[in-house]
């Protein structure tokens, strides 16, 4: 009788556990390894972009530099 | 109809598995650790359900899970090196059929250690496997606590689901195994999510920490005794009110102390004075016996080579019962005493290479452990929900490592399953804080702050 009852409960939670389980997303994709990469990724897209832009401003300073040292 | 039971909830984890496929790899744990097929006497005993839960969960991980962020560390690749070795060992053992017997169940729990930490890659994973450990091994300790409770324990009497003393129906393996995942148990009242903490969870895990605790009582194991004193010293590390922790724990053991039978007490008492007990005073005898075979046979024996061993002693023998007890000093001859001790049985099996790779996969497991629990410590009076529960895992994993370590010194546990799957789930946290910070890095280097910090040095080195 005890040995059933106690199979009762611990079989009794194992279901609710992966019942629980199935219905999670995070059980396959860590949302914090996400949200980090993600940031990482958008981080990296504008410092790319910010790069480009002081690139071009350098560029047209020393454009603007030539000119006036050829007049 | 148990066995109908056990079938069907092993094909509904196979169902759900279908949509997630790391159920798969629970399913597979929970086999091996209650072992229905043994509970079971009917249809359930002819189906090789463990053979399916590891098609599922290995063929599962390889078609249709995930990779992302899985990787072989180097605490698998010395479980690796340790399969390797034993595998060889079997080949040049002592006693070949004997060796053949346990290399066959060893070399499973050894390569799914191995796989286990590749599907451990997100923070639900390795929750729901600590979740499925505890509540596999609770499934029996709940039952051992209540028959404990009404009188049923004592030395050899107190019944498993199995009484074929091996694996974790083993006395001293189930109270080792128990006071090990205690520190588990109560990191589920603080940082659970799939059963969030409240009220009930407190209850049941209270409840449950007490017929862990009861284990060792019912089944009169000396060693979960030794294991229970171990895990109260290694608390006092980690408890906030040292005094009041020592003084409460000295007041539970004494008011404990009235509710144990006689039975217990004189089976402890050979704790300390071990010259009465076959079982107790034989092994110092075996362990001097390996380390002169280990000299002669410094790369092992192959597995169960104690079967060689034979030893002759005088031991005390009391006969008659109460006034007219006498004792009388007999030579006893015992033959193929097992090694008693994890230490041993890995040297005398495997050699001094075997006993180093098995010291340092345990040896590093604490050392990151250890790491992890200073690394992710949270300072701030509201810590991040996200990462609190980092640190006390480290700490929950690292007490039941010396917990097992403690254990494994008095009985031949080398190879567990529960413990090497507590190996694979260690690898799986260490990984996953690896990748966090590996993570944390990328975004660092992307940060104007950082990258204006690095950019006068690069300069600098560029010029």
């Amino acid at each position: 009788m005890i040995d059933y009852l106690a199979l009762a409960i611990g079989h009794g939670l194992l279901v609710l556990g992966l019942l629980r389980l199935v219905l999670r997303a995070e059980l396959d994709r860590d949302p914090l390894l996400e949200e980090l990469d993600q940031s990482a990724r958008t981080k990296r897209m504008e410092a790319t972009r910010r790069r480009g832009k002081a690139a071009r401003t350098a560029s047209a300073a020393e454009n603007a530099d030539s000119k006036a040292e050829a007049r | 109809m148990i066995d109908l039971v056990f079938l069907a909830f092993i094909g509904f984890i196979l169902l759900l598995g279908v949509r997630r496929p790391f159920l798969w790899v629970l399913l597979y744990v929970y086999i091996d650790i209650l072992a229905p097929q043994r509970i079971g006497y009917g249809i359930i005993t002819s189906v090789p359900v463990s053979l399916i839960a590891f098609m599922a969960a290995f063929g599962g991980w390889l078609i249709l899970d995930r990779k992302a962020g899985a990787r072989f560390t180097l605490r698998q690749a010395l479980l690796a090196a340790l399969l390797l070795y034993c595998w060889w060992t079997t080949g040049h053992a002592d006693f070949p059929d004997e060796a053949a017997t346990k290399w066959d169940w060893v070399w499973k729990a050894l390569l799914f250690a191995i796989f286990l930490p590749l599907t451990l890659t997100t923070r639900a994973r390795l929750e729901a496997l600590a979740l499925m450990l505890v509540l596999s091994v609770a499934t029996i300790v709940i039952g051992t606590g209540m028959k404990t409770v009404l009188g049923g324990g004592g030395y050899e009497n107190l019944h498993f689901y199995v009484n074929d003393n091996s694996g974790i129906y083993e006395s001293s393996t189930l109270a080792t195994v128990a006071i090990a995942l205690i520190p588990l148990i109560a990191w589920f009242t603080r940082h659970g999510t799939i059963f969030r903490p409240d009220w009930r969870v407190t209850a049941f895990a209270v409840l449950l920490i007490f017929a862990c605790l009861l284990v060792p009582i019912g089944t009169e194991a000396r060693t979960g005794l030794v294991c229970i004193a171990a895990l109260g010293l290694l608390l006092v590390r980690y408890v906030k009110r040292r005094a009041v922790f020592i003084a409460g724990g000295a007041a539970l053991a004494l008011a404990a102390l009235p509710f144990l039978p006689p039975s217990y007490y004189e089976r402890m008492a050979t704790i300390t004075a071990p010259g009465g007990d076959e079982s107790a005073s034989t092994r110092v005898a075996v362990w001097q016996w390996t380390l002169d075979y280990a000299a002669q046979n410094p790369w092992g024996g192959g597995f169960d080579s104690y079967r060689g061993n034979s030893f002759t002693y005088v031991m005390p023998v009391e006969t008659g019962s109460g006034a007219s007890t006498a004792v009388q000093y007999r030579e006893v001859t015992d033959e193929a005493r097992a090694f008693h001790s994890s230490f041993f049985e890995v040297l005398g099996e495997q050699g001094y290479p075997g006993l180093a790779i098995w010291l340092a996969l345990h040896a590093l497991g604490l050392w990151q452990m250890e790491r992890i629990r200073s690394r992710w410590r949270s300072k701030d009076a509201q810590p991040d929900e996200r990462e609190a529960w980092i640190a006390p895992l480290a700490v929950a994993l690292q007490l039941a490592s010396l917990i097992y370590l403690v254990g494994a010194l008095f009985q031949g546990i080398a190879y567990q399953p529960v413990m090497l799957m507590l190996i694979g789930l260690q690898i799986g946290l260490n990984s996953y804080c690896k990748r966090l910070d590996s993570a944390r890095a990328k975004l660092a280097q992307h940060t104007p702050s950082a990258q204006a910090a690095q950019s006068p040095q690069r300069g600098a080195v560029t010029a």
